[in-house]
């Protein structure tokens, strides 16, 4: 399976509110990534818009729903559908979450986390296995935020990546402020996590906000915190440069709010990693 | 069932029931992050209910629609990978829970059909160019023998009120909701012109008529049950007529030539053709 070239660039999600701003205008960004599942449609004007953008920027697909993690496998008709669009679109590369969204019987339309065990860790790899066959591409996975750990864990999450990786080709996708909310919602060190990770597998990474509290809560409605920003720099600092896109799903702003952001993801990864990002 | 598939059944049983206990095991000290799980599934589904049947939570009113997106949520999990079906039977719910407004699950079938349109196969309608042309040398066996395939974004939901006012009404937040009532069945033809919805209030035969033709029935029969509706004078006058509305409209995507047998039609609407109005 064909390696997957490190993309050193800054990009933003593309969302509905700005579909005006990527038609008409000249949006500065080096790629956009769509929610796929938002294109996993017949047709219509959703696919018209995408492949219009697809005309001017690279596009990445991230899905919210492979549920890699199913204990039942994988739904072969999203995975013709998943497959469909990527022929269509021939984005930068396909990502998904570490987690798990259904059971054989409903949908949870949510990233519901994964006990930590050997088990999950053989059910995910065969999972992975199976859909990087039918993309005939290898493909990210995202780490994921979480409110709870299980009893039965039995190795750390970056454990966990680590070997999912390992065994199966995969990238990682790092989300920053994931790592950032779980670390304080289960009380480990984020330089840690970071630090366990196969960092040469990480090919993009998410910045977004969370609502702060007793347990944080990963929204994607805000502005990325200060403790985000650096965790950032510090993952830059060990990384290198690598494509960084910032999230926003609720309580969209306008577009230049979400090009400021970006701006200083540029800014901080070139002040860290010096003559790498030139 | 393997441990971990055990594990995920009780996992979501848990979110999607918030009486159930929590999964074996599992200590007190868990239940603050499961209720945020559960908080999130159930605010997802009713959101993404909110934006599909926009128009039937302005016609109902915040609370009312949030306790019928509830309620649809908790009879109706969800099955799908996809949040665009969480709205499936919406309307049907809105019928069990509304059932002295037969307005309101009216008006959700339509915004359910709207949105169904939206993202349904494109496809290049017949042209009343091209159409003429296909027919130009038919014969009288071969209008008999006449069958449609109809575009697929095309769908027919049920009116006894003026869909149309009431659908315009609604277009704002706290905007007053216009309900008339029709004085004879009705129907709405839902389908997509361009990439936008579009619907006209046209007599229920009308789409009884498309709904057969949608089955597979051939021109020939659907005429029959329009005569047997309107009487002859008036299916011989409205049958073309239709027909040449249908393909103006952009509703046909391709004639054939249908199989002998024709499959039964459905008794259609006795009431006559009054005048269309259009949204679009």
């Amino acid at each position: 399976m064909n390696a997957i070239i490190p993309f050193r660039g800054f990009g933003l999600g593309l969302r509905r509110t700005h579909y005006a701003d990527f038609l008409e205008g000249d949006v500065d960004v080096d790629f956009v990534e769509v929610i796929s599942e938002n294109y996993m449609v017949e047709g219509g004007k959703p696919l018209r818009v995408l492949e219009q953008v697809r005309e001017k920027h690279a596009v990445i697909l991230h899905g919210v729903s492979l549920s890699i993690g199913s204990a039942q496998g994988l739904d072969g008709g999203y995975l013709d559908r998943l497959r469909t669009l990527t022929n269509r679109i021939d984005p930068l590369w396909v990502s998904d979450h570490l987690c798990w969204t259904r059971t054989g019987a409903h949908n949870s339309h949510d990233l519901l986390p994964l006990p930590l065990t050997a088990e999950a860790l053989d059910v995910v790899c065969a999972n992975i296995d199976r859909a990087q066959e039918a993309l005939a591409r290898p493909m990210l996975f995202e780490n994921p935020s979480s409110y709870l750990t299980f009893p039965e864990d039995e190795m750390a999450e970056w454990e966990f990546l680590s070997e999912m990786v390992r065994r199966t080709g995969c990238y990682l996708l790092l989300d920053v402020n994931n790592v950032y909310v779980s670390a304080h919602n289960h009380g480990f060190s984020p330089s840690d996590y970071i630090a366990g990770l196969p960092l040469d597998r990480v090919r993009q990474i998410h910045l977004a906000g969370h609502e702060p509290g007793d347990i944080i809560i990963d929204t994607h409605d805000r502005e990325v915190s200060e403790g985000v920003w650096q965790l950032y720099a510090e993952t830059v600092r060990k990384l290198g440069p690598v494509a960084t896109m910032i999230e926003r799903d609720d309580k969209i702003p306008p577009l230049a709010d979400l090009l400021a952001e970006i701006n200083r993801a540029c800014s901080l990864a070139n002040s860290v990693t010096g003559t790498l990002a030139a | 069932m393997t441990e971990l598939a055990q594990r995920q059944a009780a996992f979501l049983g848990a979110i999607l029931d918030d009486e159930a206990p929590l999964p074996t095991g599992w200590g007190a000290e868990r239940a603050p992050g499961m209720a945020i799980y559960r908080n999130n599934y159930r605010t997802s589904l009713v959101e993404a209910l909110r934006s599909t049947f926009e128009r039937t939570g302005r016609l109902v009113g915040e609370e009312a629609f949030r306790r019928a997106a509830a309620h649809h949520c908790i009879m109706h999990p969800p099955r799908s990978w996809t949040l665009d079906l969480v709205g499936k039977g919406f309307p049907e719910t809105c019928t069990e829970l509304f059932p002295h407004d037969p307005d309101v699950a009216e008006l959700a079938a339509l915004e359910w059909a709207m949105h169904e349109a939206f993202v349904a196969r494109n496809t290049k309608p017949l042209t009343t160019a091209g159409f003429g042309e296909a027919c130009a040398k038919f014969t009288e066996g071969d209008w008999e023998a006449l069958t449609l395939t109809l575009v697929p974004d095309l769908r027919v939901v049920g009116a006894s009120h003026d869909l149309v006012r009431l659908w315009s009404s609604l277009a704002a937040d706290r905007a007053k909701p216009d309900m008339v009532p029709c004085g004879e069945a009705q129907c709405a033809i839902v389908w997509r012109e361009g990439e936008r919805p579009v619907f006209v209030l046209r007599p229920a035969w009308e789409g009884a008529a498309l709904d057969a033709f949608q089955r597979g029935a051939t021109f020939g029969a659907v005429c029959a049950a329009l005569i047997e509706t309107l009487g002859e004078e008036a299916a011989i006058a409205e049958a073309g007529a239709m027909l040449a509305r249908w393909v103006g409209e952009g509703l046909v995507d391709k004639l054939a030539q249908g199989a002998e047998a024709s499959p039964a039609i459905p008794p259609l609407s006795p009431s006559l053709p009054d005048s269309s109005l259009s949204v679009r």
